[in-house]
């Protein structure tokens, strides 16, 4: 989790730590757990195989489900995404401040709840197994292009202090609290989800680190 | 199932996954939380659990169990009214009412942790509690009014 939690950890959930109160409460009735496999290559994967595995794991970060939440320095979320019709910051005047769990002013879980439920009710705010929250700044996807959110994604400086494996970890991880990544993949309430499975994205991800993380041109 | 509600322990003999603001308005009578969307649209319902503003219609009594829950009657009382309570009166915040123990929660929670918060923080905190009557330029007047209150006291 700290991981996960990155900058916000400090200023966000610092915070809360020191205060005495809490934002997580007890996540209800866990379901069914997402069995996940990782399949290690055999032998070398190619460089081409890498760049094919990258421009897949870019759909699913640049896809509306997860670049929402992967927003600047001015720490809006975005509403975007055929749910949504026009692209526009997050209604209600939200602003997750530099904590990134809204802390500053509202906290994100007084509306998204942190449960491991499945998210049945359209236009309700959506919760996971995780605290609610934005992605870390240094995590800008929204509005980034390939070579941008690659660069990041293979930069230990911005993505969490991970190597390979620890991208691949982090997956793992993810589905094993079912924490936003998993959420992207079955949003519920008539969302549009990221491409592809949580499967197909392990897969890609296990491919494109064991690829030593091939960025399309020009960032190398 | 046991829960901790403005001080006190009480039972409630709900399902699990029964909405805690179901559980405080049908079953333990606390009328002061109100239903407004039930989808964490509105903020009618806003409550606290464990010092935090919660959208009561959207948590159940599970995620509950255990915390301290605080609504609106729990806040402060009419003989000894919370600041934030005292300072909705003398400003006369309310229109219609429906939204404004909502308000009031969403604004004690924001004090709680800023004591001395910006016209910008106030209106980040208060934005999604909505108020059909439009009273915003009043709340805004009221938290400053509580802030001054709790920082003198
Ligand atoms: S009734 Fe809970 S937010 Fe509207
Ligand atoms: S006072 Fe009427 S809705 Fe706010």
């Amino acid at each position: 989790m700290k991981k996960t939690l990155g900058l916000a950890s400090a200023l966000g959930l610092g915070v809360i730590a020191a205060m005495g109160v809490a934002l997580s409460h007890g996540s209800g009735d866990d379901d069914a757990a997402i069995d996940l496999v990782v399949n290690q290559p055999e032998g070398d994967v190619s460089r081409e195989e890498g760049l094919a595995a990258w421009d897949r794991i870019f759909a699913v970060a640049s896809h509306p489900r997860c670049a929402n939440c992967h927003t600047d320095e001015n720490n809006v979320p975005m509403w975007s995404g055929p749910s949504y019709g026009k692209t526009r910051p997050h209604g209600m005047n939200i602003n997750a401040g530099m904590s990134r769990i809204g802390i500053e002013s509202m906290p994100c879980t007084t509306c998204h709840t942190q449960s491991t439920k499945p998210n049945t009710i359209p236009h309700a705010p959506p919760h996971t197994g995780h605290v609610w929250m934005l992605a870390p700044v240094e995590f800008v996807w929204f509005g980034k292009d390939t070579q941008t959110i690659c660069a990041q994604m293979r930069d230990p400086e911005r993505n969490g202090g991970r190597d390979g494996a620890g991208l691949v970890e982090h997956i793992l991880h993810d589905a094993e609290i079912k924490a936003f990544i998993t959420w992207g993949f079955n949003p519920g309430g008539g969302r549009e989800p990221a491409p592809g499975t949580m499967q197909d994205h392990l897969n890609d991800m296990v491919t494109w680190t064991a690829a030593g993380m091939p960025c399309p041109d020009p960032a190398g | 199932m046991q829960l901790i509600v403005n001080g006190e322990t009480v039972d409630a003999d709900v399902e699990e996954d029964m909405p805690l603001l179901w559980v405080l308005r049908d079953e333990l009578n606390v009328k002061g939380p109100k239903y407004g969307c039930g989808i964490a649209q509105c903020g009618a319902c806003t409550v606290h659990v464990d010092g935090m503003p919660v959208r009561s219609c959207s948590i159940t009594a599970k995620q509950v169990e255990g915390a301290e829950v605080t609504t609106i009657e729990g806040l402060g009382t009419p003989d000894a009214l919370h600041a934030v309570q005292e300072a909705w009166i003398d400003h006369q915040v309310a229109q219609c009412g429906y939204c404004q123990s909502g308000q009031i929660m969403s604004a004690a929670a924001l004090l709680a942790i800023y004591p001395e918060p910006s016209d910008e923080q106030i209106d980040r905190a208060l934005s999604a509690n909505l108020c059909r009557c439009g009273t915003y330029p009043r709340i805004r007047e009221a938290v400053k009014s509580a802030a001054a209150k709790l920082q003198g006291a």
